[in-house]
């Protein structure tokens, strides 16, 4: 399958979307709603790309369109460029002290209108849904998206300590603008209005993980995961590469 | 003499106005009273004009009576049903032609009108399936199941030319060719309930008053693309369409013509009803799909369509109320027939819901094509008090306005998504020269920013950022360079919005910023709103030299606020003053002037 991109020849899979295949081939398309192995989701619109189909030119949002041969697309056209532009003068409106989104805005030369920019609102969700979706994969599906229209937000039902929450973080670690607020104090994680009691890892002694998150995936893998921190974790495979890079090349 | 039939109309409108005692009486009237032939008495759906309701028509003598209330029916009964008395008092009095009307056939309101889709309603009661079988109810049904292949009804349809009634225009038999290619089973017939359009209430009338039409059509789509489930997404709030349209389903399965080998045929088909949770969202096909199946009403990108991944990602017909209602007369009449009404590429009939600032409000049923003068000055019967008609809105709000300029545009699909509005689901709302049009756009901008789904950023921020704009232009803070910023977001929402929600969302700005520029320009400029809406833009005065001192307006003026002497120009104290206008529609010379807001004009 051959799609052109800004008119280079890339060579697709099938079943690819357009963000796929461009993230595949090191293209840059502007997103904040798309991450590997998640499916698209069309949320934050960033990626608005142009795609020529026959005679047509019409706009698509990369992370959800399939694509086939022929594909002629264009991601930076001076439409796509004002678009992107305005996309991110909408996000800065919402979340006008949000580092990240300020950041961005400064990358594509954004700025809103004084009248219009009001510091008081301390909103740092751009309601992206990966951290939705990063429960869901986990398997917990604790959070979704609630209310609809601008009182849109990330929460647990009715906003209260949810019984399916394991406080493993994942929707924190995913979120883009760091607007999931997980605290971590005397071996008490608290996430979502809720309270989890830490782990120690058996080495280093680092609170690292939440009970209900061992017990959960202990529970999916059916035996005794060892109490062991990520980077501990990682050094003793490293130790063990090196063993064996020993065994079979000798001492280097 | 035929058996007379006495038709109360129970459609919504009527409803309220107490027709149901209206009917009861009737029933208990007629019980004591010696005739020789009891007449039937029934129950019906809404007869179109809501405005002069409760509705009740004689059959055969062809008299209909308007405005009826529960203790005229004894004089009916008495008069008009022994006697054969007309009671001139109830009849419809016809303002184009001045003249009392005995059957409401001569209206102006109806005789531009042509029934399709509305054929049945305000004719037959609803809850009875047989009302329905004496007006060739379930023959289309019964033709497609023992003369027709799925194929042949398919070209028919296509034939036709007939165009989703939701808004759309997509061709109704493409669609249909399109699902019955896909060997996915099951495959599903969805029918659109949730109109949710502020002043739309087509799909409600047909729900409520021809349920069998809606439930017919879909099981000829069963058939025709091989599916043998079929549902109906009913938005909540519609609760007499709901049990209109379960007894129908019910009646249905009684009679054989839902459930398995329909009617000998060999051919299973079953629906049911969802109630939708409210959203206006859900009205978008997508978002509806995703609601039947128990999830969030939210719209997915639909670069593959549903006819080939739908509800549960297997091929699905989805088609509005009103399509559905036309597709068993197509079938029994043909092709050709439909063909005939309407326009070239738009064929057939559109049900339009005709409110706002018209003399005669209600539902009317016209071939595409009709022009708007028609439909707001023959049928409409112009504008209330004859003020001049300043605009019309159609497609709800997601269309745009209609200035008078394009009084004489013939209404269909092409027509109007060209002037930048579109037919959406037939709602038209007609304004004269009080509306204020920026105050207009902000409403339909206010509307939708609480029924944006959320789901995609430029529809969640941008149609909330276009609000935050236009409240600023009404409340007197707008600048000239707020129409730049209104124009290019409009653009950016129009392009890179998930659904149609979202792309269609600017038209209400875009259109009165393309219309009725000026008045934009007064709000920001002159800080001052000509139709006297925006209260900030607003002050009162009375011109001396008109005044004739009748002192209407120091009467009616709820904070007495004017003061004068008889027969001498009155006085408005501004400090006291409310804005609330009565002044302004009481005075009988035209003297009382909307002048701007006392706020300074924005000069740099």
């Amino acid at each position: 399958m051959k799609v052109i991109i800004n008119n280079i020849e890339y060579e697709g899979l099938p079943g690819e979307t357009l963000m796929e295949l461009a993230k595949r081939n090191k293209v840059n398309i502007p997103n904040l709603c798309h991450k590997e192995g998640f499916e698209g989701q069309g949320r934050c619109r960033l990626c608005m790309v142009e795609a020529r189909e026959g005679n047509k030119t019409k706009i698509v949002s990369a992370c959800v369109y399939p694509i086939h041969d022929g594909l002629e697309v264009n991601t930076d056209s001076e439409k796509i460029r004002a678009m992107r532009k305005n996309i991110i003068l909408l996000l800065l409106l919402k979340t006008p002290n949000n580092e990240y989104i300020k950041k961005l805005a400064e990358e594509y030369d954004v700025k809103a209108p004084e009248r219009y920019m009001d510091f008081s609102i301390n909103e740092n969700c751009i309601l992206c849904g990966l951290c939705v979706k990063a429960c869901e994969k986990m398997g917990t599906s604790a959070i979704s998206l609630v209310n609809r229209g601008t009182g849109k937000k990330v929460s647990t039902p009715f906003d209260d300590p949810s019984k399916d929450c394991i406080g493993c973080g994942a929707c924190a670690q995913v979120c883009p603008t760091n607007a999931i607020t997980m605290t971590e104090a005397n071996g008490v994680r608290t996430i979502w209005n809720k309270e989890f009691k830490m782990v120690q890892c058996s080495i280093c002694n680092k609170h690292y993980t939440t009970e209900e998150a061992l017990d959960f995936i202990e529970s999916r893998l059916g035996n005794e995961e060892e109490k062991v921190c990520d980077t501990c974790r990682k050094k003793i495979i490293s130790e063990k590469f090196k063993e064996s890079y020993k065994n079979i090349f000798g001492q280097p | 003499m035929a058996s007379r039939k006495i038709l109360v109309c129970c459609g919504t409108g009527c409803l309220a106005n107490n027709s149901f005692d209206i009917y009861t009486r009737f029933l208990e009237k007629l019980k004591d009273t010696n005739t020789e032939v009891i007449p039937e008495i029934k129950a019906t759906g809404c007869n179109g004009l809501c405005e002069k309701g409760p509705v009740v028509k004689i059959l055969p003598d062809e008299i209909s009576y308007f405005k009826v209330k529960a203790k005229d029916v004894d004089e009916i009964v008495s008069k008009t049903i022994l006697k054969g008395e007309i009671i001139d008092r109830l009849l419809y009095f016809d303002t184009n032609s001045k003249k009392k009307i005995v059957s409401h056939k001569d209206a102006s309101f109806y005789k531009h009108q042509h029934k399709i889709a509305l054929r049945n309603i305000g004719e037959i009661d609803p809850k009875n399936i047989e009302d329905y079988k004496e007006r060739n109810g379930f023959e289309a049904l019964r033709k497609v199941l023992f003369e027709m292949t799925p194929d042949e009804v398919i070209t028919e349809v296509e034939k036709s030319g007939l165009r989703g009634r939701g808004g759309a225009g997509f061709p109704t038999g493409s669609k249909w060719r399109t699902c019955s290619k896909y060997d996915n089973y099951p495959k599903y017939v969805v029918c659109n309930g949730d109109e949710g359009d502020p002043g739309a209430f087509m799909d409600r009338s047909i729900m409520e008053g021809d349920p069998n039409t809606v439930i017919e059509g879909m099981i000829i789509c069963g058939y025709a693309i091989n599916s043998n489930r079929g549902f109906l997404y009913i938005r909540d709030e519609y609760q007499l369409a709901r049990e209109n349209m379960q007894t129908a389903i019910n009646n249905a399965r009684k009679h054989g013509f839902l459930g398995k080998n329909i009617l000998g045929s060999g051919f299973d088909f079953d629906l049911e009803i969802v109630r939708g949770g409210g959203a206006f969202v859900c009205g978008e096909s997508s978002a509806l799909m995703a609601s039947i199946e128990g999830n969030v009403g939210e719209p997915r990108a639909k670069y593959i369509r549903s006819v080939e991944k739908g509800l549960w990602d297997k091929p699905t017909v989805l088609n509005n109320v009103e399509t559905w209602a036309n597709i068993p007369p197509i079938i029994l009449n043909g092709a050709q027939w439909f063909k005939q009404i309407g326009t070239e590429k738009n064929s057939g009939t559109k049900v339009f819901s005709l409110v706002g600032k018209v003399k005669n409000t209600g539902l009317v049923e016209i071939p595409m094509g009709t022009t708007l003068r028609e439909l707001v000055f023959d049928i409409g019967g112009g504008i209330i008090k004859d003020r001049p008609f300043k605009a019309a809105q159609t497609g709800g709000p997601s269309g745009g306005c209609i200035p008078a300029e394009y009084l004489d545009i013939s209404l269909d699909f092409d027509n109007l998504s060209r002037i930048g509005s579109m037919m959406g689901s037939g709602g038209v709302i007609v304004m004269d020269d009080t509306t204020c049009m920026v105050e207009l756009a902000r409403y339909y901008m206010e509307f939708l920013s609480e029924e944006s789904c959320g789901k995609c950023t430029t529809c969640r921020e941008g149609i909330n950022t276009m609000l935050n704009i236009l409240n600023r232009i009404t409340l007197g803070q707008g600048r000239e360079e707020d129409i730049d910023l209104l124009i290019s977001l409009s653009e950016t929402i129009k392009d890179a919005s998930l659904c149609g929600l979202g792309k269609t969302a600017p038209n209400p700005v875009m259109t009165t910023l393309k219309y009725f520029r000026d008045e934009y320009m007064e709000h920001i400029v002159d800080k001052r709103c000509p139709a006297g809406v925006c209260k900030n833009l607003t002050s009162y005065s009375i011109d001396p030299d008109t005044c004739i001192g009748c002192s209407a307006c120091a009467r009616k003026c709820p904070v007495n606020a004017i003061e004068g002497e008889l027969k001498k120009p009155h006085v408005i104290h501004k400090d006291k003053c409310i804005k609330c206008g009565t002044c302004f529609t009481v005075c009988p010379s035209g003297a009382v002037k909307i002048g701007g807001g006392l706020i300074e004009s924005y000069n740099k």
